[in-house]
């Protein structure tokens, strides 16, 4: 996939408009040959807001959006150094003691929208009511809808001593804690040293929780979530777009522009109340920026997750005890990323290689023998994100993912299962930018091509989404 | 105060008169004379509290007033500058600086008029230090020091603008310089008599400004050597 | 043939030369940054995205947030620059727009710039130059010369000493620079805005840098706009280096000046003269 964009046509910014264009073009193409259905409703609904967007750090500052966002939610360079130092800007005027009583750091976001969502080769009746007809059709969905919403509170304790506090909801309001932490930053007057304990999102050099799209299947990123379907039970249950809770080390250069982190982690992916077992997960990220020019900020960087999940538990009377995991295997997703500008275009590329330990993989417990001929498995994702920003306040976008197995944990089935192709496409528009509230017009489409379905493991099933909504914040 | 007043009036006809001899020889050019006053109630002047300068306060046996509106006997109006606004076609900067002084903690002319790229030298007389901000927006604006003892500022302002001064130290003391293209100005003392002479014919446009109640305008032509009178009459508001 | 490429020759020579000549660049519109060019039209989208709802569409400073913002932000239509290299009165260099906006001014909202590439800052000089024509008329000043700095020893502080009194600093930043002197209360900047004195017990760093040659130059210099003038008709570069010692002796830092200060104190408190007006035991 990777070589359809070595155009090699002209310059290098114009092969890759050309491949943003042919995959805009590819995605409007895969929604006619799907016919446009989509399976994932469902995960829609559950795909909370993504936020980071806080118009109180434009009001405390008087800041506009587009000084920290190049669209918001997405940060630029400056917004980075502004993340790193704790939402600080350095300038003794930071701690709320110098801010107006009235000013609180709260931040609301919600996005009602319209969207349609579509997924072949579902187990449909053909003649409805009889269960005898089963067999593969097509489920289309549309409607108004509303989405998530965070409300989203940020900003410092006191003079480097940063806070998040993230209550999240669903689009029902039933909410959970999506973030929340302390951290220490500048410990010894070195932004080298900063201390984040709680429950936080993983510092990926390109952020699913700051990215650009909203749609169900076009809301997340394949690789950040992909496990192989012999997991089924879901013995590895991690995501590296998913807030994990712990605690990791952290630090930047003075303009942020080489940054690394270490954390410690639950091996819960994020879940609080202790039903994890006494291991714990580890994530490395390091990256570096270079400042090239007209051309902007390119940065670069990688990334290591390393976890062990457990596969049995102590039970009492026959009943598992919570927490009290054993049978530990491990998996690890290891990878490159970078974040690209030329001008006004984005390109985020971003490459990943996982490894799921065989009894992870086939859902076995450690205390009983794996399947015959059971292996690791192992998978490599890949996506390509680009951004065109017209204006600060007009972006386009689009992106290719897959996914690839390279090793299927059951060597008897068929080496493609699971791997997936996804298209995305969008335009977010901002009517307004002011510092105090911000409104963008969303629109995405987004189609997914699973390979296997429950009729077949050759099947392609293709989940499509719609989506045009309203994205607010204040 | 009266005899400051006094002073300036008089140097300025010197100026004047010796400027207009650069002009038409003065047997061939009339003059513009008359008297500003005002209607209604100008505002009361406050003592100016310099306790916390006492070199200065001493030398003050009474509290100076402040100098925004400065009255005379019959409701004449002092320190309104009188000048050609248009009809003239200007001349040369003259050579003779004009002299501003800081005394007792006040400027001395309140204000001084000047032609663009005539030197300018300030002095301080005082034993304390002040610092010179002219708040100019068209000139380049600039904030000098000048402590006890040190030497006369000079400068020259190459564009015409009237621009407030003051010193930072000294938050009472206000003062004008104004940079006019024109030789022919004159200041009014406490009687608010003026004087514009050794004007070639001509049609003139004459203006009066005061720093609190604005401008006005009247044409004037001269035809040959008369001298003609043109009274301006300011209303005075209370604030 | 021939003799037409030669008056080809001629003729393209001519006009290269003509349009090189031509070509010079407009005063305002470029900023030079080193081996850096900035460009202004490049410049206004950079402000249009960073700066414009602080300074303003038309960079006078009233954006939309400047009314919620102490101090107010600068107005570039006058021209007018605290932080320059150049002395009062006269235009900054591109250097010192670039500096400054990279370093941002401390206890205001003007942030450090230092993430946005080069090009960018260069860039955003450039086009804040096309606010005020004083850019096209007059030329930057020269920036001071500043000679190297003598090491710090107790005579040049206390020196230094006696020039913060000479030169009345006192009477704004108070006698012991804690922005508490007689004056401070009424100080106005030249929008008639009020503006404390520096407190050097804070031990902030300055509006204008942090080392010691900023220190000098803030003084030498003068910072435009504000109650603060310069002192370069009144001090000497050697008094002026003086001075900077001493002013390190008035901030909680760790500095070679604070620690010679304290180390002497111990012994020679009693002989110092207070700082302050004339007839309080000076």
């Amino acid at each position: 996939m990777v070589r359809g964009f070595r155009r090699g046509a002209g310059s290098v910014q114009g092969s890759w408009l050309v491949s943003g264009v042919v995959t805009g073009a590819c995605l409007v193409v895969a929604m006619a040959v799907s016919g446009g259905r989509s399976r994932a409703y469902t995960a829609y609904s559950l795909a909370v807001h993504k936020t980071a967007a806080i118009p109180a750090f434009a009001r405390k500052y008087g800041l506009a959006c587009s000084a920290c966002h190049t669209a918001w939610p997405e940060l630029n360079a400056f917004g980075q150094r502004f993340r790193d130092n704790g939402y600080q800007l350095m300038n003794d005027r930071d701690s709320p003691i110098w801010q107006n009583p009235s000013y609180i750091p709260v931040t609301f976001r919600i996005t009602p929208n319209w969207h349609r969502e579509s997924a072949t080769k579902q187990p449909v009746d053909a003649t409805p009511g009889n269960p005898a007809t089963t067999g593969p059709g097509t489920v289309t969905v549309s409607g108004f809808d509303l989405s998530g919403m965070d409300l989203w509170t940020a900003g410092t304790l006191y003079k480097n001593i940063s806070f998040v506090l993230l209550p999240s909801s669903d689009n029902t309001g039933s909410f959970h804690f999506e973030a929340a932490f302390v951290r220490f930053d500048n410990l010894w007057n070195s932004h080298w040293v900063n201390f984040k304990f709680g429950k936080f999102e993983l510092d990926n050099l390109v952020s699913e929780k700051r990215f650009l799209f909203l749609s169900g299947n076009g809301g997340a990123y394949q690789a950040y979530h992909f496990g192989p379907v012999t997991d089924t039970l879901g013995f590895t249950n991690f995501g590296l777009g998913d807030n994990q809770i712990g605690a990791e080390l952290s630090g930047h250069s003075e303009n942020s522009y080489t940054r690394y982190g270490i954390a410690v982690l639950s091996n819960t992916d994020g879940a609080v109340g202790l039903p994890a077992s006494q291991s714990y997960d580890t994530y490395l990220t390091f990256s570096h920026a270079i400042d090239a020019g007209a051309l902007g900020v390119e940065r670069v960087g990688a990334y290591a997750y390393i976890g062990r999940r457990p596969t049995y538990f102590q039970t009492s009377g026959g009943a598992p005890i919570p927490g009290t995991g054993l049978g530990n295997k491990s998996f690890y997703q290891i990878g490159v990323a970078g974040d690209f500008f030329f001008g006004d275009f984005e390109l985020l590329p971003l490459f990943l290689h996982a490894n799921d330990n065989a009894y992870l993989a086939t859902s076995t417990p450690g205390n009983v023998a794996l399947p015959a001929g059971a292996r690791d498995a192992k998978w490599n994702a890949a996506f390509l994100e680009a951004h065109y920003y017209v204006s600060p306040q007009l972006v386009f976008t689009g992106r290719y993912e897959t996914v690839r197995m390279s090793q299927q944990a059951d060597p008897a089935l068929p080496s493609d299962l699971g791997n997936i192709d996804a298209y995305s496409g969008g335009v977010r528009l901002y009517p307004i930018m002011f510092s105090r509230a911000g409104l963008s017009w969303h629109t995405e489409v987004s189609a997914v091509r699973t390979r296997g379905s429950t009729f077949a493991p050759t099947d392609g099933v293709w989940t499509s989404s719609v989506f045009t909504g309203l994205d607010f914040d204040f | 105060m009266r005899r400051q007043y006094v002073w300036i009036v008089a140097a300025v006809g010197l100026v004047g008169s010796a400027l207009g001899a650069r002009g038409a020889p003065p047997a061939m050019a009339g003059a513009i004379s008359g008297k500003v006053t005002y209607t209604g109630t100008p505002p009361k002047m406050k003592p100016i509290d310099m306790a916390k300068e006492p070199s200065c306060a001493k030398q003050h046996a009474t509290p100076v007033t402040t100098e925004n509106v400065v009255t005379g006997p019959g409701n004449a109006l002092g320190y309104v500058v009188v000048y050609i606004s248009a009809g003239d076609p200007g001349s040369s900067a003259p050579s003779e600086a004009v002299r501003y002084d800081q005394k007792g903690c006040q400027y001395i002319p309140h204000v001084a008029v000047m032609q663009v790229s005539q030197p300018l030298e300030i002095y301080n007389d005082d034993q304390t230090s002040h610092n010179i901000h002219p708040l100019a927006k068209v000139n380049p604006e600039w904030n000098k020091s000048q402590p006890i003892g040190a030497p006369p500022i000079h400068t020259t302002w190459e564009k015409p603008e009237f621009i407030p001064v003051k010193c930072n130290v000294h938050p009472w003391m206000h003062g004008w310089f104004l940079v006019l293209t024109t030789s022919h100005y004159a200041v009014t003392g406490e009687d608010g008599g003026f004087s514009l002479k050794g004007l070639p014919p001509g049609k003139y446009t004459l203006t009066a400004w005061q720093e609190q109640f604005g401008t006005q305008t009247q044409d004037v032509t001269i035809s040959g050597t008369e001298t003609k009178t043109v009274d301006f009459v300011f209303k005075a508001r209370a604030y | 043939m021939r003799p037409k490429t030669s008056v080809g020759a001629w003729v393209s020579a001519v006009v290269v030369l003509v349009a090189t000549a031509g070509a010079r660049p407009c005063v305002g519109q470029e900023s030079r940054i080193g081996n850096l060019i900035g460009h202004a039209p490049a410049g206004k989208k950079v402000y249009r995205r960073y700066c414009i709802l602080c300074h303003g569409p038309d960079g006078d400073g009233t954006g939309e947030n400047a009314m919620w913002i102490d101090p107010k932000p600068r107005d570039f239509t006058l021209a007018v620059f605290k932080c320059r290299s150049t002395p009062s009165g006269t235009l900054p260099t591109d250097e010192d727009l670039f500096e400054a906006m990279s370093r941002g001014f401390v206890t205001t909202n003007m942030p450090a710039w230092l993430p946005l590439s080069h090009q960018n800052r260069a860039d955003a000089v450039a086009y804040i130059k096309t606010f005020s024509p004083k850019w096209s008329t007059l030329k930057p000043g020269t920036p001071i010369a500043i000679p190297p700095e003598p090491a710090a020893t107790i005579e040049s502080i206390l020196r230094g000493r006696g020039l913060f009194q000479k030169m009345e600093c006192w009477k704004c930043h108070g006698p012991a620079g804690h922005g508490d002197g007689q004056s401070a209360k009424t100080l106005t900047d030249n929008k008639e805005n009020p503006i404390p004195p520096y407190n050097f017990s804070t031990g902030s760093r300055f509006k204008c840098g942090v080392t010691n040659r900023d220190l000098y130059r803030i003084f030498m210099t003068g910072l435009d706009g504000t109650p603060m003038p310069s002192f370069a008709d009144d001090l000497k570069p050697g008094e002026a280096w003086d001075l900077v010692h001493f002013l390190r002796t008035l901030q909680p830092l760790e500095t070679p000046e604070a620690a010679i200060w304290k180390a002497w104190l111990a012994s020679h408190a009693k002989d110092l003269k207070p700082i302050g007006p004339a007839g309080s035991g000076q």
